[in-house]
């Protein structure tokens, strides 16, 4: 045979080979009329779990319904989400992450979703505000307009403390709702840092903070911010930003109550805190999971309060989104319903110990719950209730000018440089990164 | 007729072009041909032509593109980060020189037949075919600040070693040390393929005229390995350019003040973290040019490379 007739063949059996499965494929839904819509979402391992027993769920009750999962890791889902986007390849129902919020709403990525909430029987007001609202844009700011997502979860950033190592030392538990002073902090935190093997190391600190996740609380509790209410001034060159700042150095320099950089890089704090040698750390809902499997007891807390008097954190928030594109808007909006508010999803998360409850009157329930592992869950609630705030970039239009003060701190932290030289040299490079992305959200809100 | 006449006809019509053999075969070459450029124009060539549109663009990577000519370039410029990022990929470079030296002392080493040379072979080539990513989280345990294995090396002999991957002096000479450990067994297999096709003749030749060893290497040795060296200065180039995930790994923030950032880091992060996927891409045409120019140059100086028996 000829080799070309031969090719020929070959390439002739392969179309025929996929033409059959496809007309094979397309009869097959035909028959059910079953249509598929795909949800792209991020998490650990046992998010992951948990999410896709409720998806099950969620199939259960929309026969006509098959959800496609595309699951990633935490670090490569903002990527392969844009990359999904860049190719016009959105899935369905999406996770959107506070800080993308207004780029996606202001480049037609997600779909206004307010009608079809309001037509369901949802209860926004059981919901946290808080969660209800980041997810609310006019294209200019966030909180105000229409709705463009539901909270995934609200994720309030407690403060922990080894309940067991304070017995121990016999020293009286911290109040839940009387936060320390800075300088009673500072005199526990010295008490419970010490050399507990007696080979001259010290081998139990009080604090391992990270500064990317811990500074805001010390911040805003001692008055200061990183930008003004607007979002339009870099605000840190202010004193009480430098004191707490300053405060927050000294816990390795001068006060010598967190592993330095270099011990936390060996062995790093969340490892120590999980081993019982820190006295704090800080407490998410995700963590809960893992923290209840630990030998020793521990139990949330106020963070220590600065010059305000008063206790601050942030609240994250992860939201449910359906693209603007999807050709099953109402199964697409039900499924980020479902997950966002149904009863039984929530349930079905709360018990895998990965968030909060969505709903108020569920989270109180959870919260008075006598069974359930650290005591003062109360605290977490007061957190989304009342006192916690969003990130910084958190409702920006992106975060590099937020990423520059990050990336710049070490010297900071290590003392080299005193936090009133820092900010002072910071807020011009944050603020001229700041006014670009106020400028290119201008733009694109104007469109 | 004989048979030779018949052999002769047939060998005619084979290459002449009309022939049906000719037709067919030319047919099933042009279909071998025609998938790698489907793939490369698919792939790589629509891509660059829309990568080089959208550098004059002011795109976020999702909504509209916007025309802003040559306001990007202007930019960039004045962009600090863009310079220091693209200052640390040409320090990172050091690790060429330093690796094409070491491999070549390597490799002249192995080629003497000594016993073991097999054993020592693969041991060099091992971080060559292992996976970047679980050398890169390998290295940087190895670097880690107290329990390290390079500083626990190092306090064996009384030095006190720094903290390499947090620190803005040495978290350069670290990545670079772990760049040219992985690279030396590759360089390493072709100098002694270089080193072993050099006609023993030549030595011999050299031998009788009395040349030392210095000599013999100066201008036998050396010479031969010509082509060898600058293939590898250009191939180690244009991957040094767009060194990326050893940095994401060890150092995923740029490192200590972008002290490690590298350009095509820095250029992932506007495109896929600050929606500037325009200026994004016209870092890469910048890039792109940089690597082209630099490439022309070493084709320029080696131009007389090739080695010519006559």
């Amino acid at each position: 045979m000829k080799i070309w007739k031969k090719l020929g063949l070959v390439a002739l059996s392969a179309m025929m080979v996929l033409g059959m499965a496809a007309c094979g494929s397309k009869s097959s839904s035909a028959d059910s009329k079953k249509h598929t819509i795909t949800f792209m979402y991020r998490g650990g391992e046992d998010e992951k779990k948990a999410y896709g027993q409720a998806i099950k769920q969620f199939e259960k009750t929309h026969k006509d319904v098959k959800v496609k999962i595309i699951v990633t890791s935490a670090d490569n889902y903002a990527t392969k989400l844009q990359a999904a986007i860049s190719g016009n390849k959105v899935p369905d129902v999406f996770y959107i992450e506070q800080n993308n919020l207004l780029a996606y709403v202001n480049n037609g990525v997600l779909k206004d979703i307010s009608k079809e909430v309001k037509k369901s029987n949802v209860d926004l007001d059981n919901i946290w505000s808080y969660g209800v609202n980041s997810y609310r844009t006019n294209g200019k700011i966030v909180g105000k307009g229409p709705l463009y997502g539901l909270p995934k979860d609200v994720g309030p950033m407690s403060l922990g403390y080894n309940k067991t190592m304070f017995e121990k030392n016999n020293i009286p538990l911290p109040d839940k709702d009387k936060p320390y002073t800075w300088d009673q902090f500072i005199e526990v935190a010295k008490k419970l840092t010490k050399d507990t093997n007696g080979d001259g190391k010290i081998d139990q600190y009080a604090t391992g903070f990270n500064v990317n996740w811990s500074l805001q609380a010390f911040v805003w509790s001692n008055g200061g911010d990183w930008t003004n209410k607007n979002k339009t001034k870099v605000t840190i060159n202010t004193p009480q930003f430098a004191e707490a700042l300053q405060y927050f150095a000294d816990f390795q320099n001068k006060y010598h109550i967190t592993p330095s950089a270099k011990e936390a890089q060996s062995l790093d704090t969340y490892q120590r805190w999980m081993k019982g040698e820190l006295a704090f750390f800080p407490v998410g809902p995700w963590d809960l999971s893992t923290y209840n499997k630990l030998k020793f007891d521990y139990d949330l807390m106020p963070w220590p309060a600065g010059k305000t008097g008063k206790s601050a954190t942030y609240v994250g928030s992860l939201g449910i989104g359906v693209s603007n594109k999807t050709k099953y808007s109402q199964d697409a909006v039900e499924l980020a319903e479902y997950l966002s508010t149904n009863k039984k999803a929530q349930k079905t998360l709360v018990d895998a110990g990965v968030q909060i409850p969505n709903l108020k009157d569920m989270a109180q329930i959870w919260a008075d719950d006598k069974s359930l592992k650290p005591a003062n869950r109360e605290e977490f609630l007061q957190i989304v209730n009342d006192y916690g705030r969003a990130m910084p970039a958190a409702t920006t239009y992106n975060s590099e000018w937020y990423d520059v003060f990050m990336t710049d701190i070490q010297p900071v932290l290590d003392g080299k440089v005193t936090a009133k030289e820092y900010v002072k040299k910071e807020q011009p490079k944050m603020q001229t990164k700041l006014d670009a992305a106020n400028q290119q959200l201008k733009a694109t809100a104007q469109k | 007729m004989t048979e030779e006449t018949v052999v002769d006809k047939k060998k005619k019509t084979f290459f002449h072009h009309d022939s049906k053999l000719y037709r067919d075969e030319h047919r099933a070459a042009l279909l071998m041909i025609v998938l790698p450029v489907i793939g490369f124009t698919v792939f790589t060539l629509l891509p660059l032509i829309y990568s080089i549109f959208a550098s004059f663009t002011n795109w976020n990577g999702l909504g509209e593109m916007t025309f802003t000519g040559w306001r990007n370039f202007q930019l960039m410029i004045k962009d600090n980060y863009f310079w220091q990022t693209l200052g640390n990929t040409f320090y990172l470079m050091l690790g060429i020189p330093i690796g094409l030296i070491l491999s070549f002392l390597l490799a002249s080493a192995l080629s003497r037949g000594l016993k073991g040379t097999t054993f020592f072979r693969v041991i060099y080539y091992i971080p060559v075919i292992s996976s970047l990513a679980a050398i890169a989280i390998m290295w940087q345990w190895a670097y880690n600040g107290d329990y390290g294995l390079v500083n626990q090396v190092l306090a064996l002999v009384g030095i006190k070693g720094p903290n390499w991957l947090q620190n803005v002096h040495t978290v350069k000479p670290a990545i670079i040390a772990m760049s040219v450990w992985k690279g030396l067994g590759y360089s390493m297999l072709l100098y002694l393929a270089a080193i072993q096709s050099v006609p023993k003749s030549f030595y011999e030749a050299a031998d009788l005229d009395g040349a030392n060893a210095f000599q013999k290497f100066k201008n036998i040795t050396w010479p031969m390995c010509r082509p060898v060296t600058f293939f590898l200065i250009i191939t180690n180039v244009i991957g040094g350019s767009q060194i990326f995930t050893e940095i994401n790994i060890m150092t995923p923030t740029g490192g200590p003040e972008y002290s490690s950032a590298t350009i095509v880091w820095y250029i992932w992060q506007k495109a896929f973290k600050n929606f500037q996927m325009g200026y994004a891409s016209a870092m890469s045409m910048i890039l792109g040019i940089l690597i082209f120019i630099i490439t022309a140059l070493q084709f320029y100086v080696n131009r007389k490379s090739d080695y010519k028996l006559s």
